[in-house]
């Protein structure tokens, strides 16, 4: 079985995620999900991949933490975190989020509060590959 | 020996991803900051974030121990 929160070179499946996430509890009411995904045109520029680089080891530590806060946050039953490192291409999957509670209004909570704190505090950085060269990317909000 | 590692865009602008700065008895996390700032300060100039051993780290005046991690960070850009 696959950790519930880990980091990746190759592509995940949600169903799975859901899946397994689903097996860890038959209480669940609710589960929201995040998929985050490559775009292919940013600030002006197509782009054709994004590279990840990550402090893998932190990066994995910190996403570990993310989940345990979450959990007494919001009292979920069940979270699972994913994130692929190395090279995406456009349209690729990058992140996946998912929040089990036994309502829907902790898990869809949690599962903004997920992202938007692995945004902020996980160890790992993006780079654009556009035909016109390479960037790394400056954080959005 | 400390073990500095560097990642993404901060690894680019020192050229490696990885230097060794020698333990000296009493040496914090300050004075390791100071001695690669000088020689990579366009690198220092987006670090925002340090972790000694895997964790984050604010107070600069931290000691480190012979063979600790040392990772200076750039903001993060994930997700």
């Amino acid at each position: 079985m696959k950790d519930a929160v880990r980091i990746q070179l190759e592509d995940f499946s949600q169903d799975e995620e859901i899946a397994a996430l689903r097996a860890s509890s038959k209480r669940m009411g609710g589960i929201a999900t995040f998929i985050g995904c490559a775009r292919d045109f940013s600030e002006g520029r197509e782009v054709t991949q994004i590279s990840f680089d990550a402090y893998g080891s932190m990066a994995v530590g910190e996403m570990n933490k993310l989940r345990d806060e979450a959990t007494k946050k919001f009292a979920l039953l069940g979270v699972r975190i994913v994130h692929r490192v190395g090279v995406v291409g456009a349209g690729e999957q990058i992140v996946f989020v998912a929040a089990g509670a036994e309502h829907r209004a902790p898990a869809l909570q949690a599962c903004q509060w997920l992202i938007d704190e692995l945004k902020q505090r996980v160890p790992i950085w993006k780079k654009e590959i556009t035909p016109q060269g390479e960037a790394w990317l400056t954080p959005h909000p | 020996m400390i073990r500095v590692l560097f990642f993404g865009p901060v690894a680019e602008r020192v050229g490696k991803s990885e230097v060794q700065v020698v333990f000296k008895a009493g040496m914090r996390l300050l004075d390791v900051r100071e001695q690669l700032q000088v020689k990579y300060p366009a690198a220092f100039e987006i670090v925002c974030f340090t972790a000694v051993n895997g964790e984050h780290v604010l107070d600069m005046s931290l000691p480190l121990t012979e063979h600790s991690d040392v990772v200076f960070m750039s903001k993060f850009s994930g997700g």
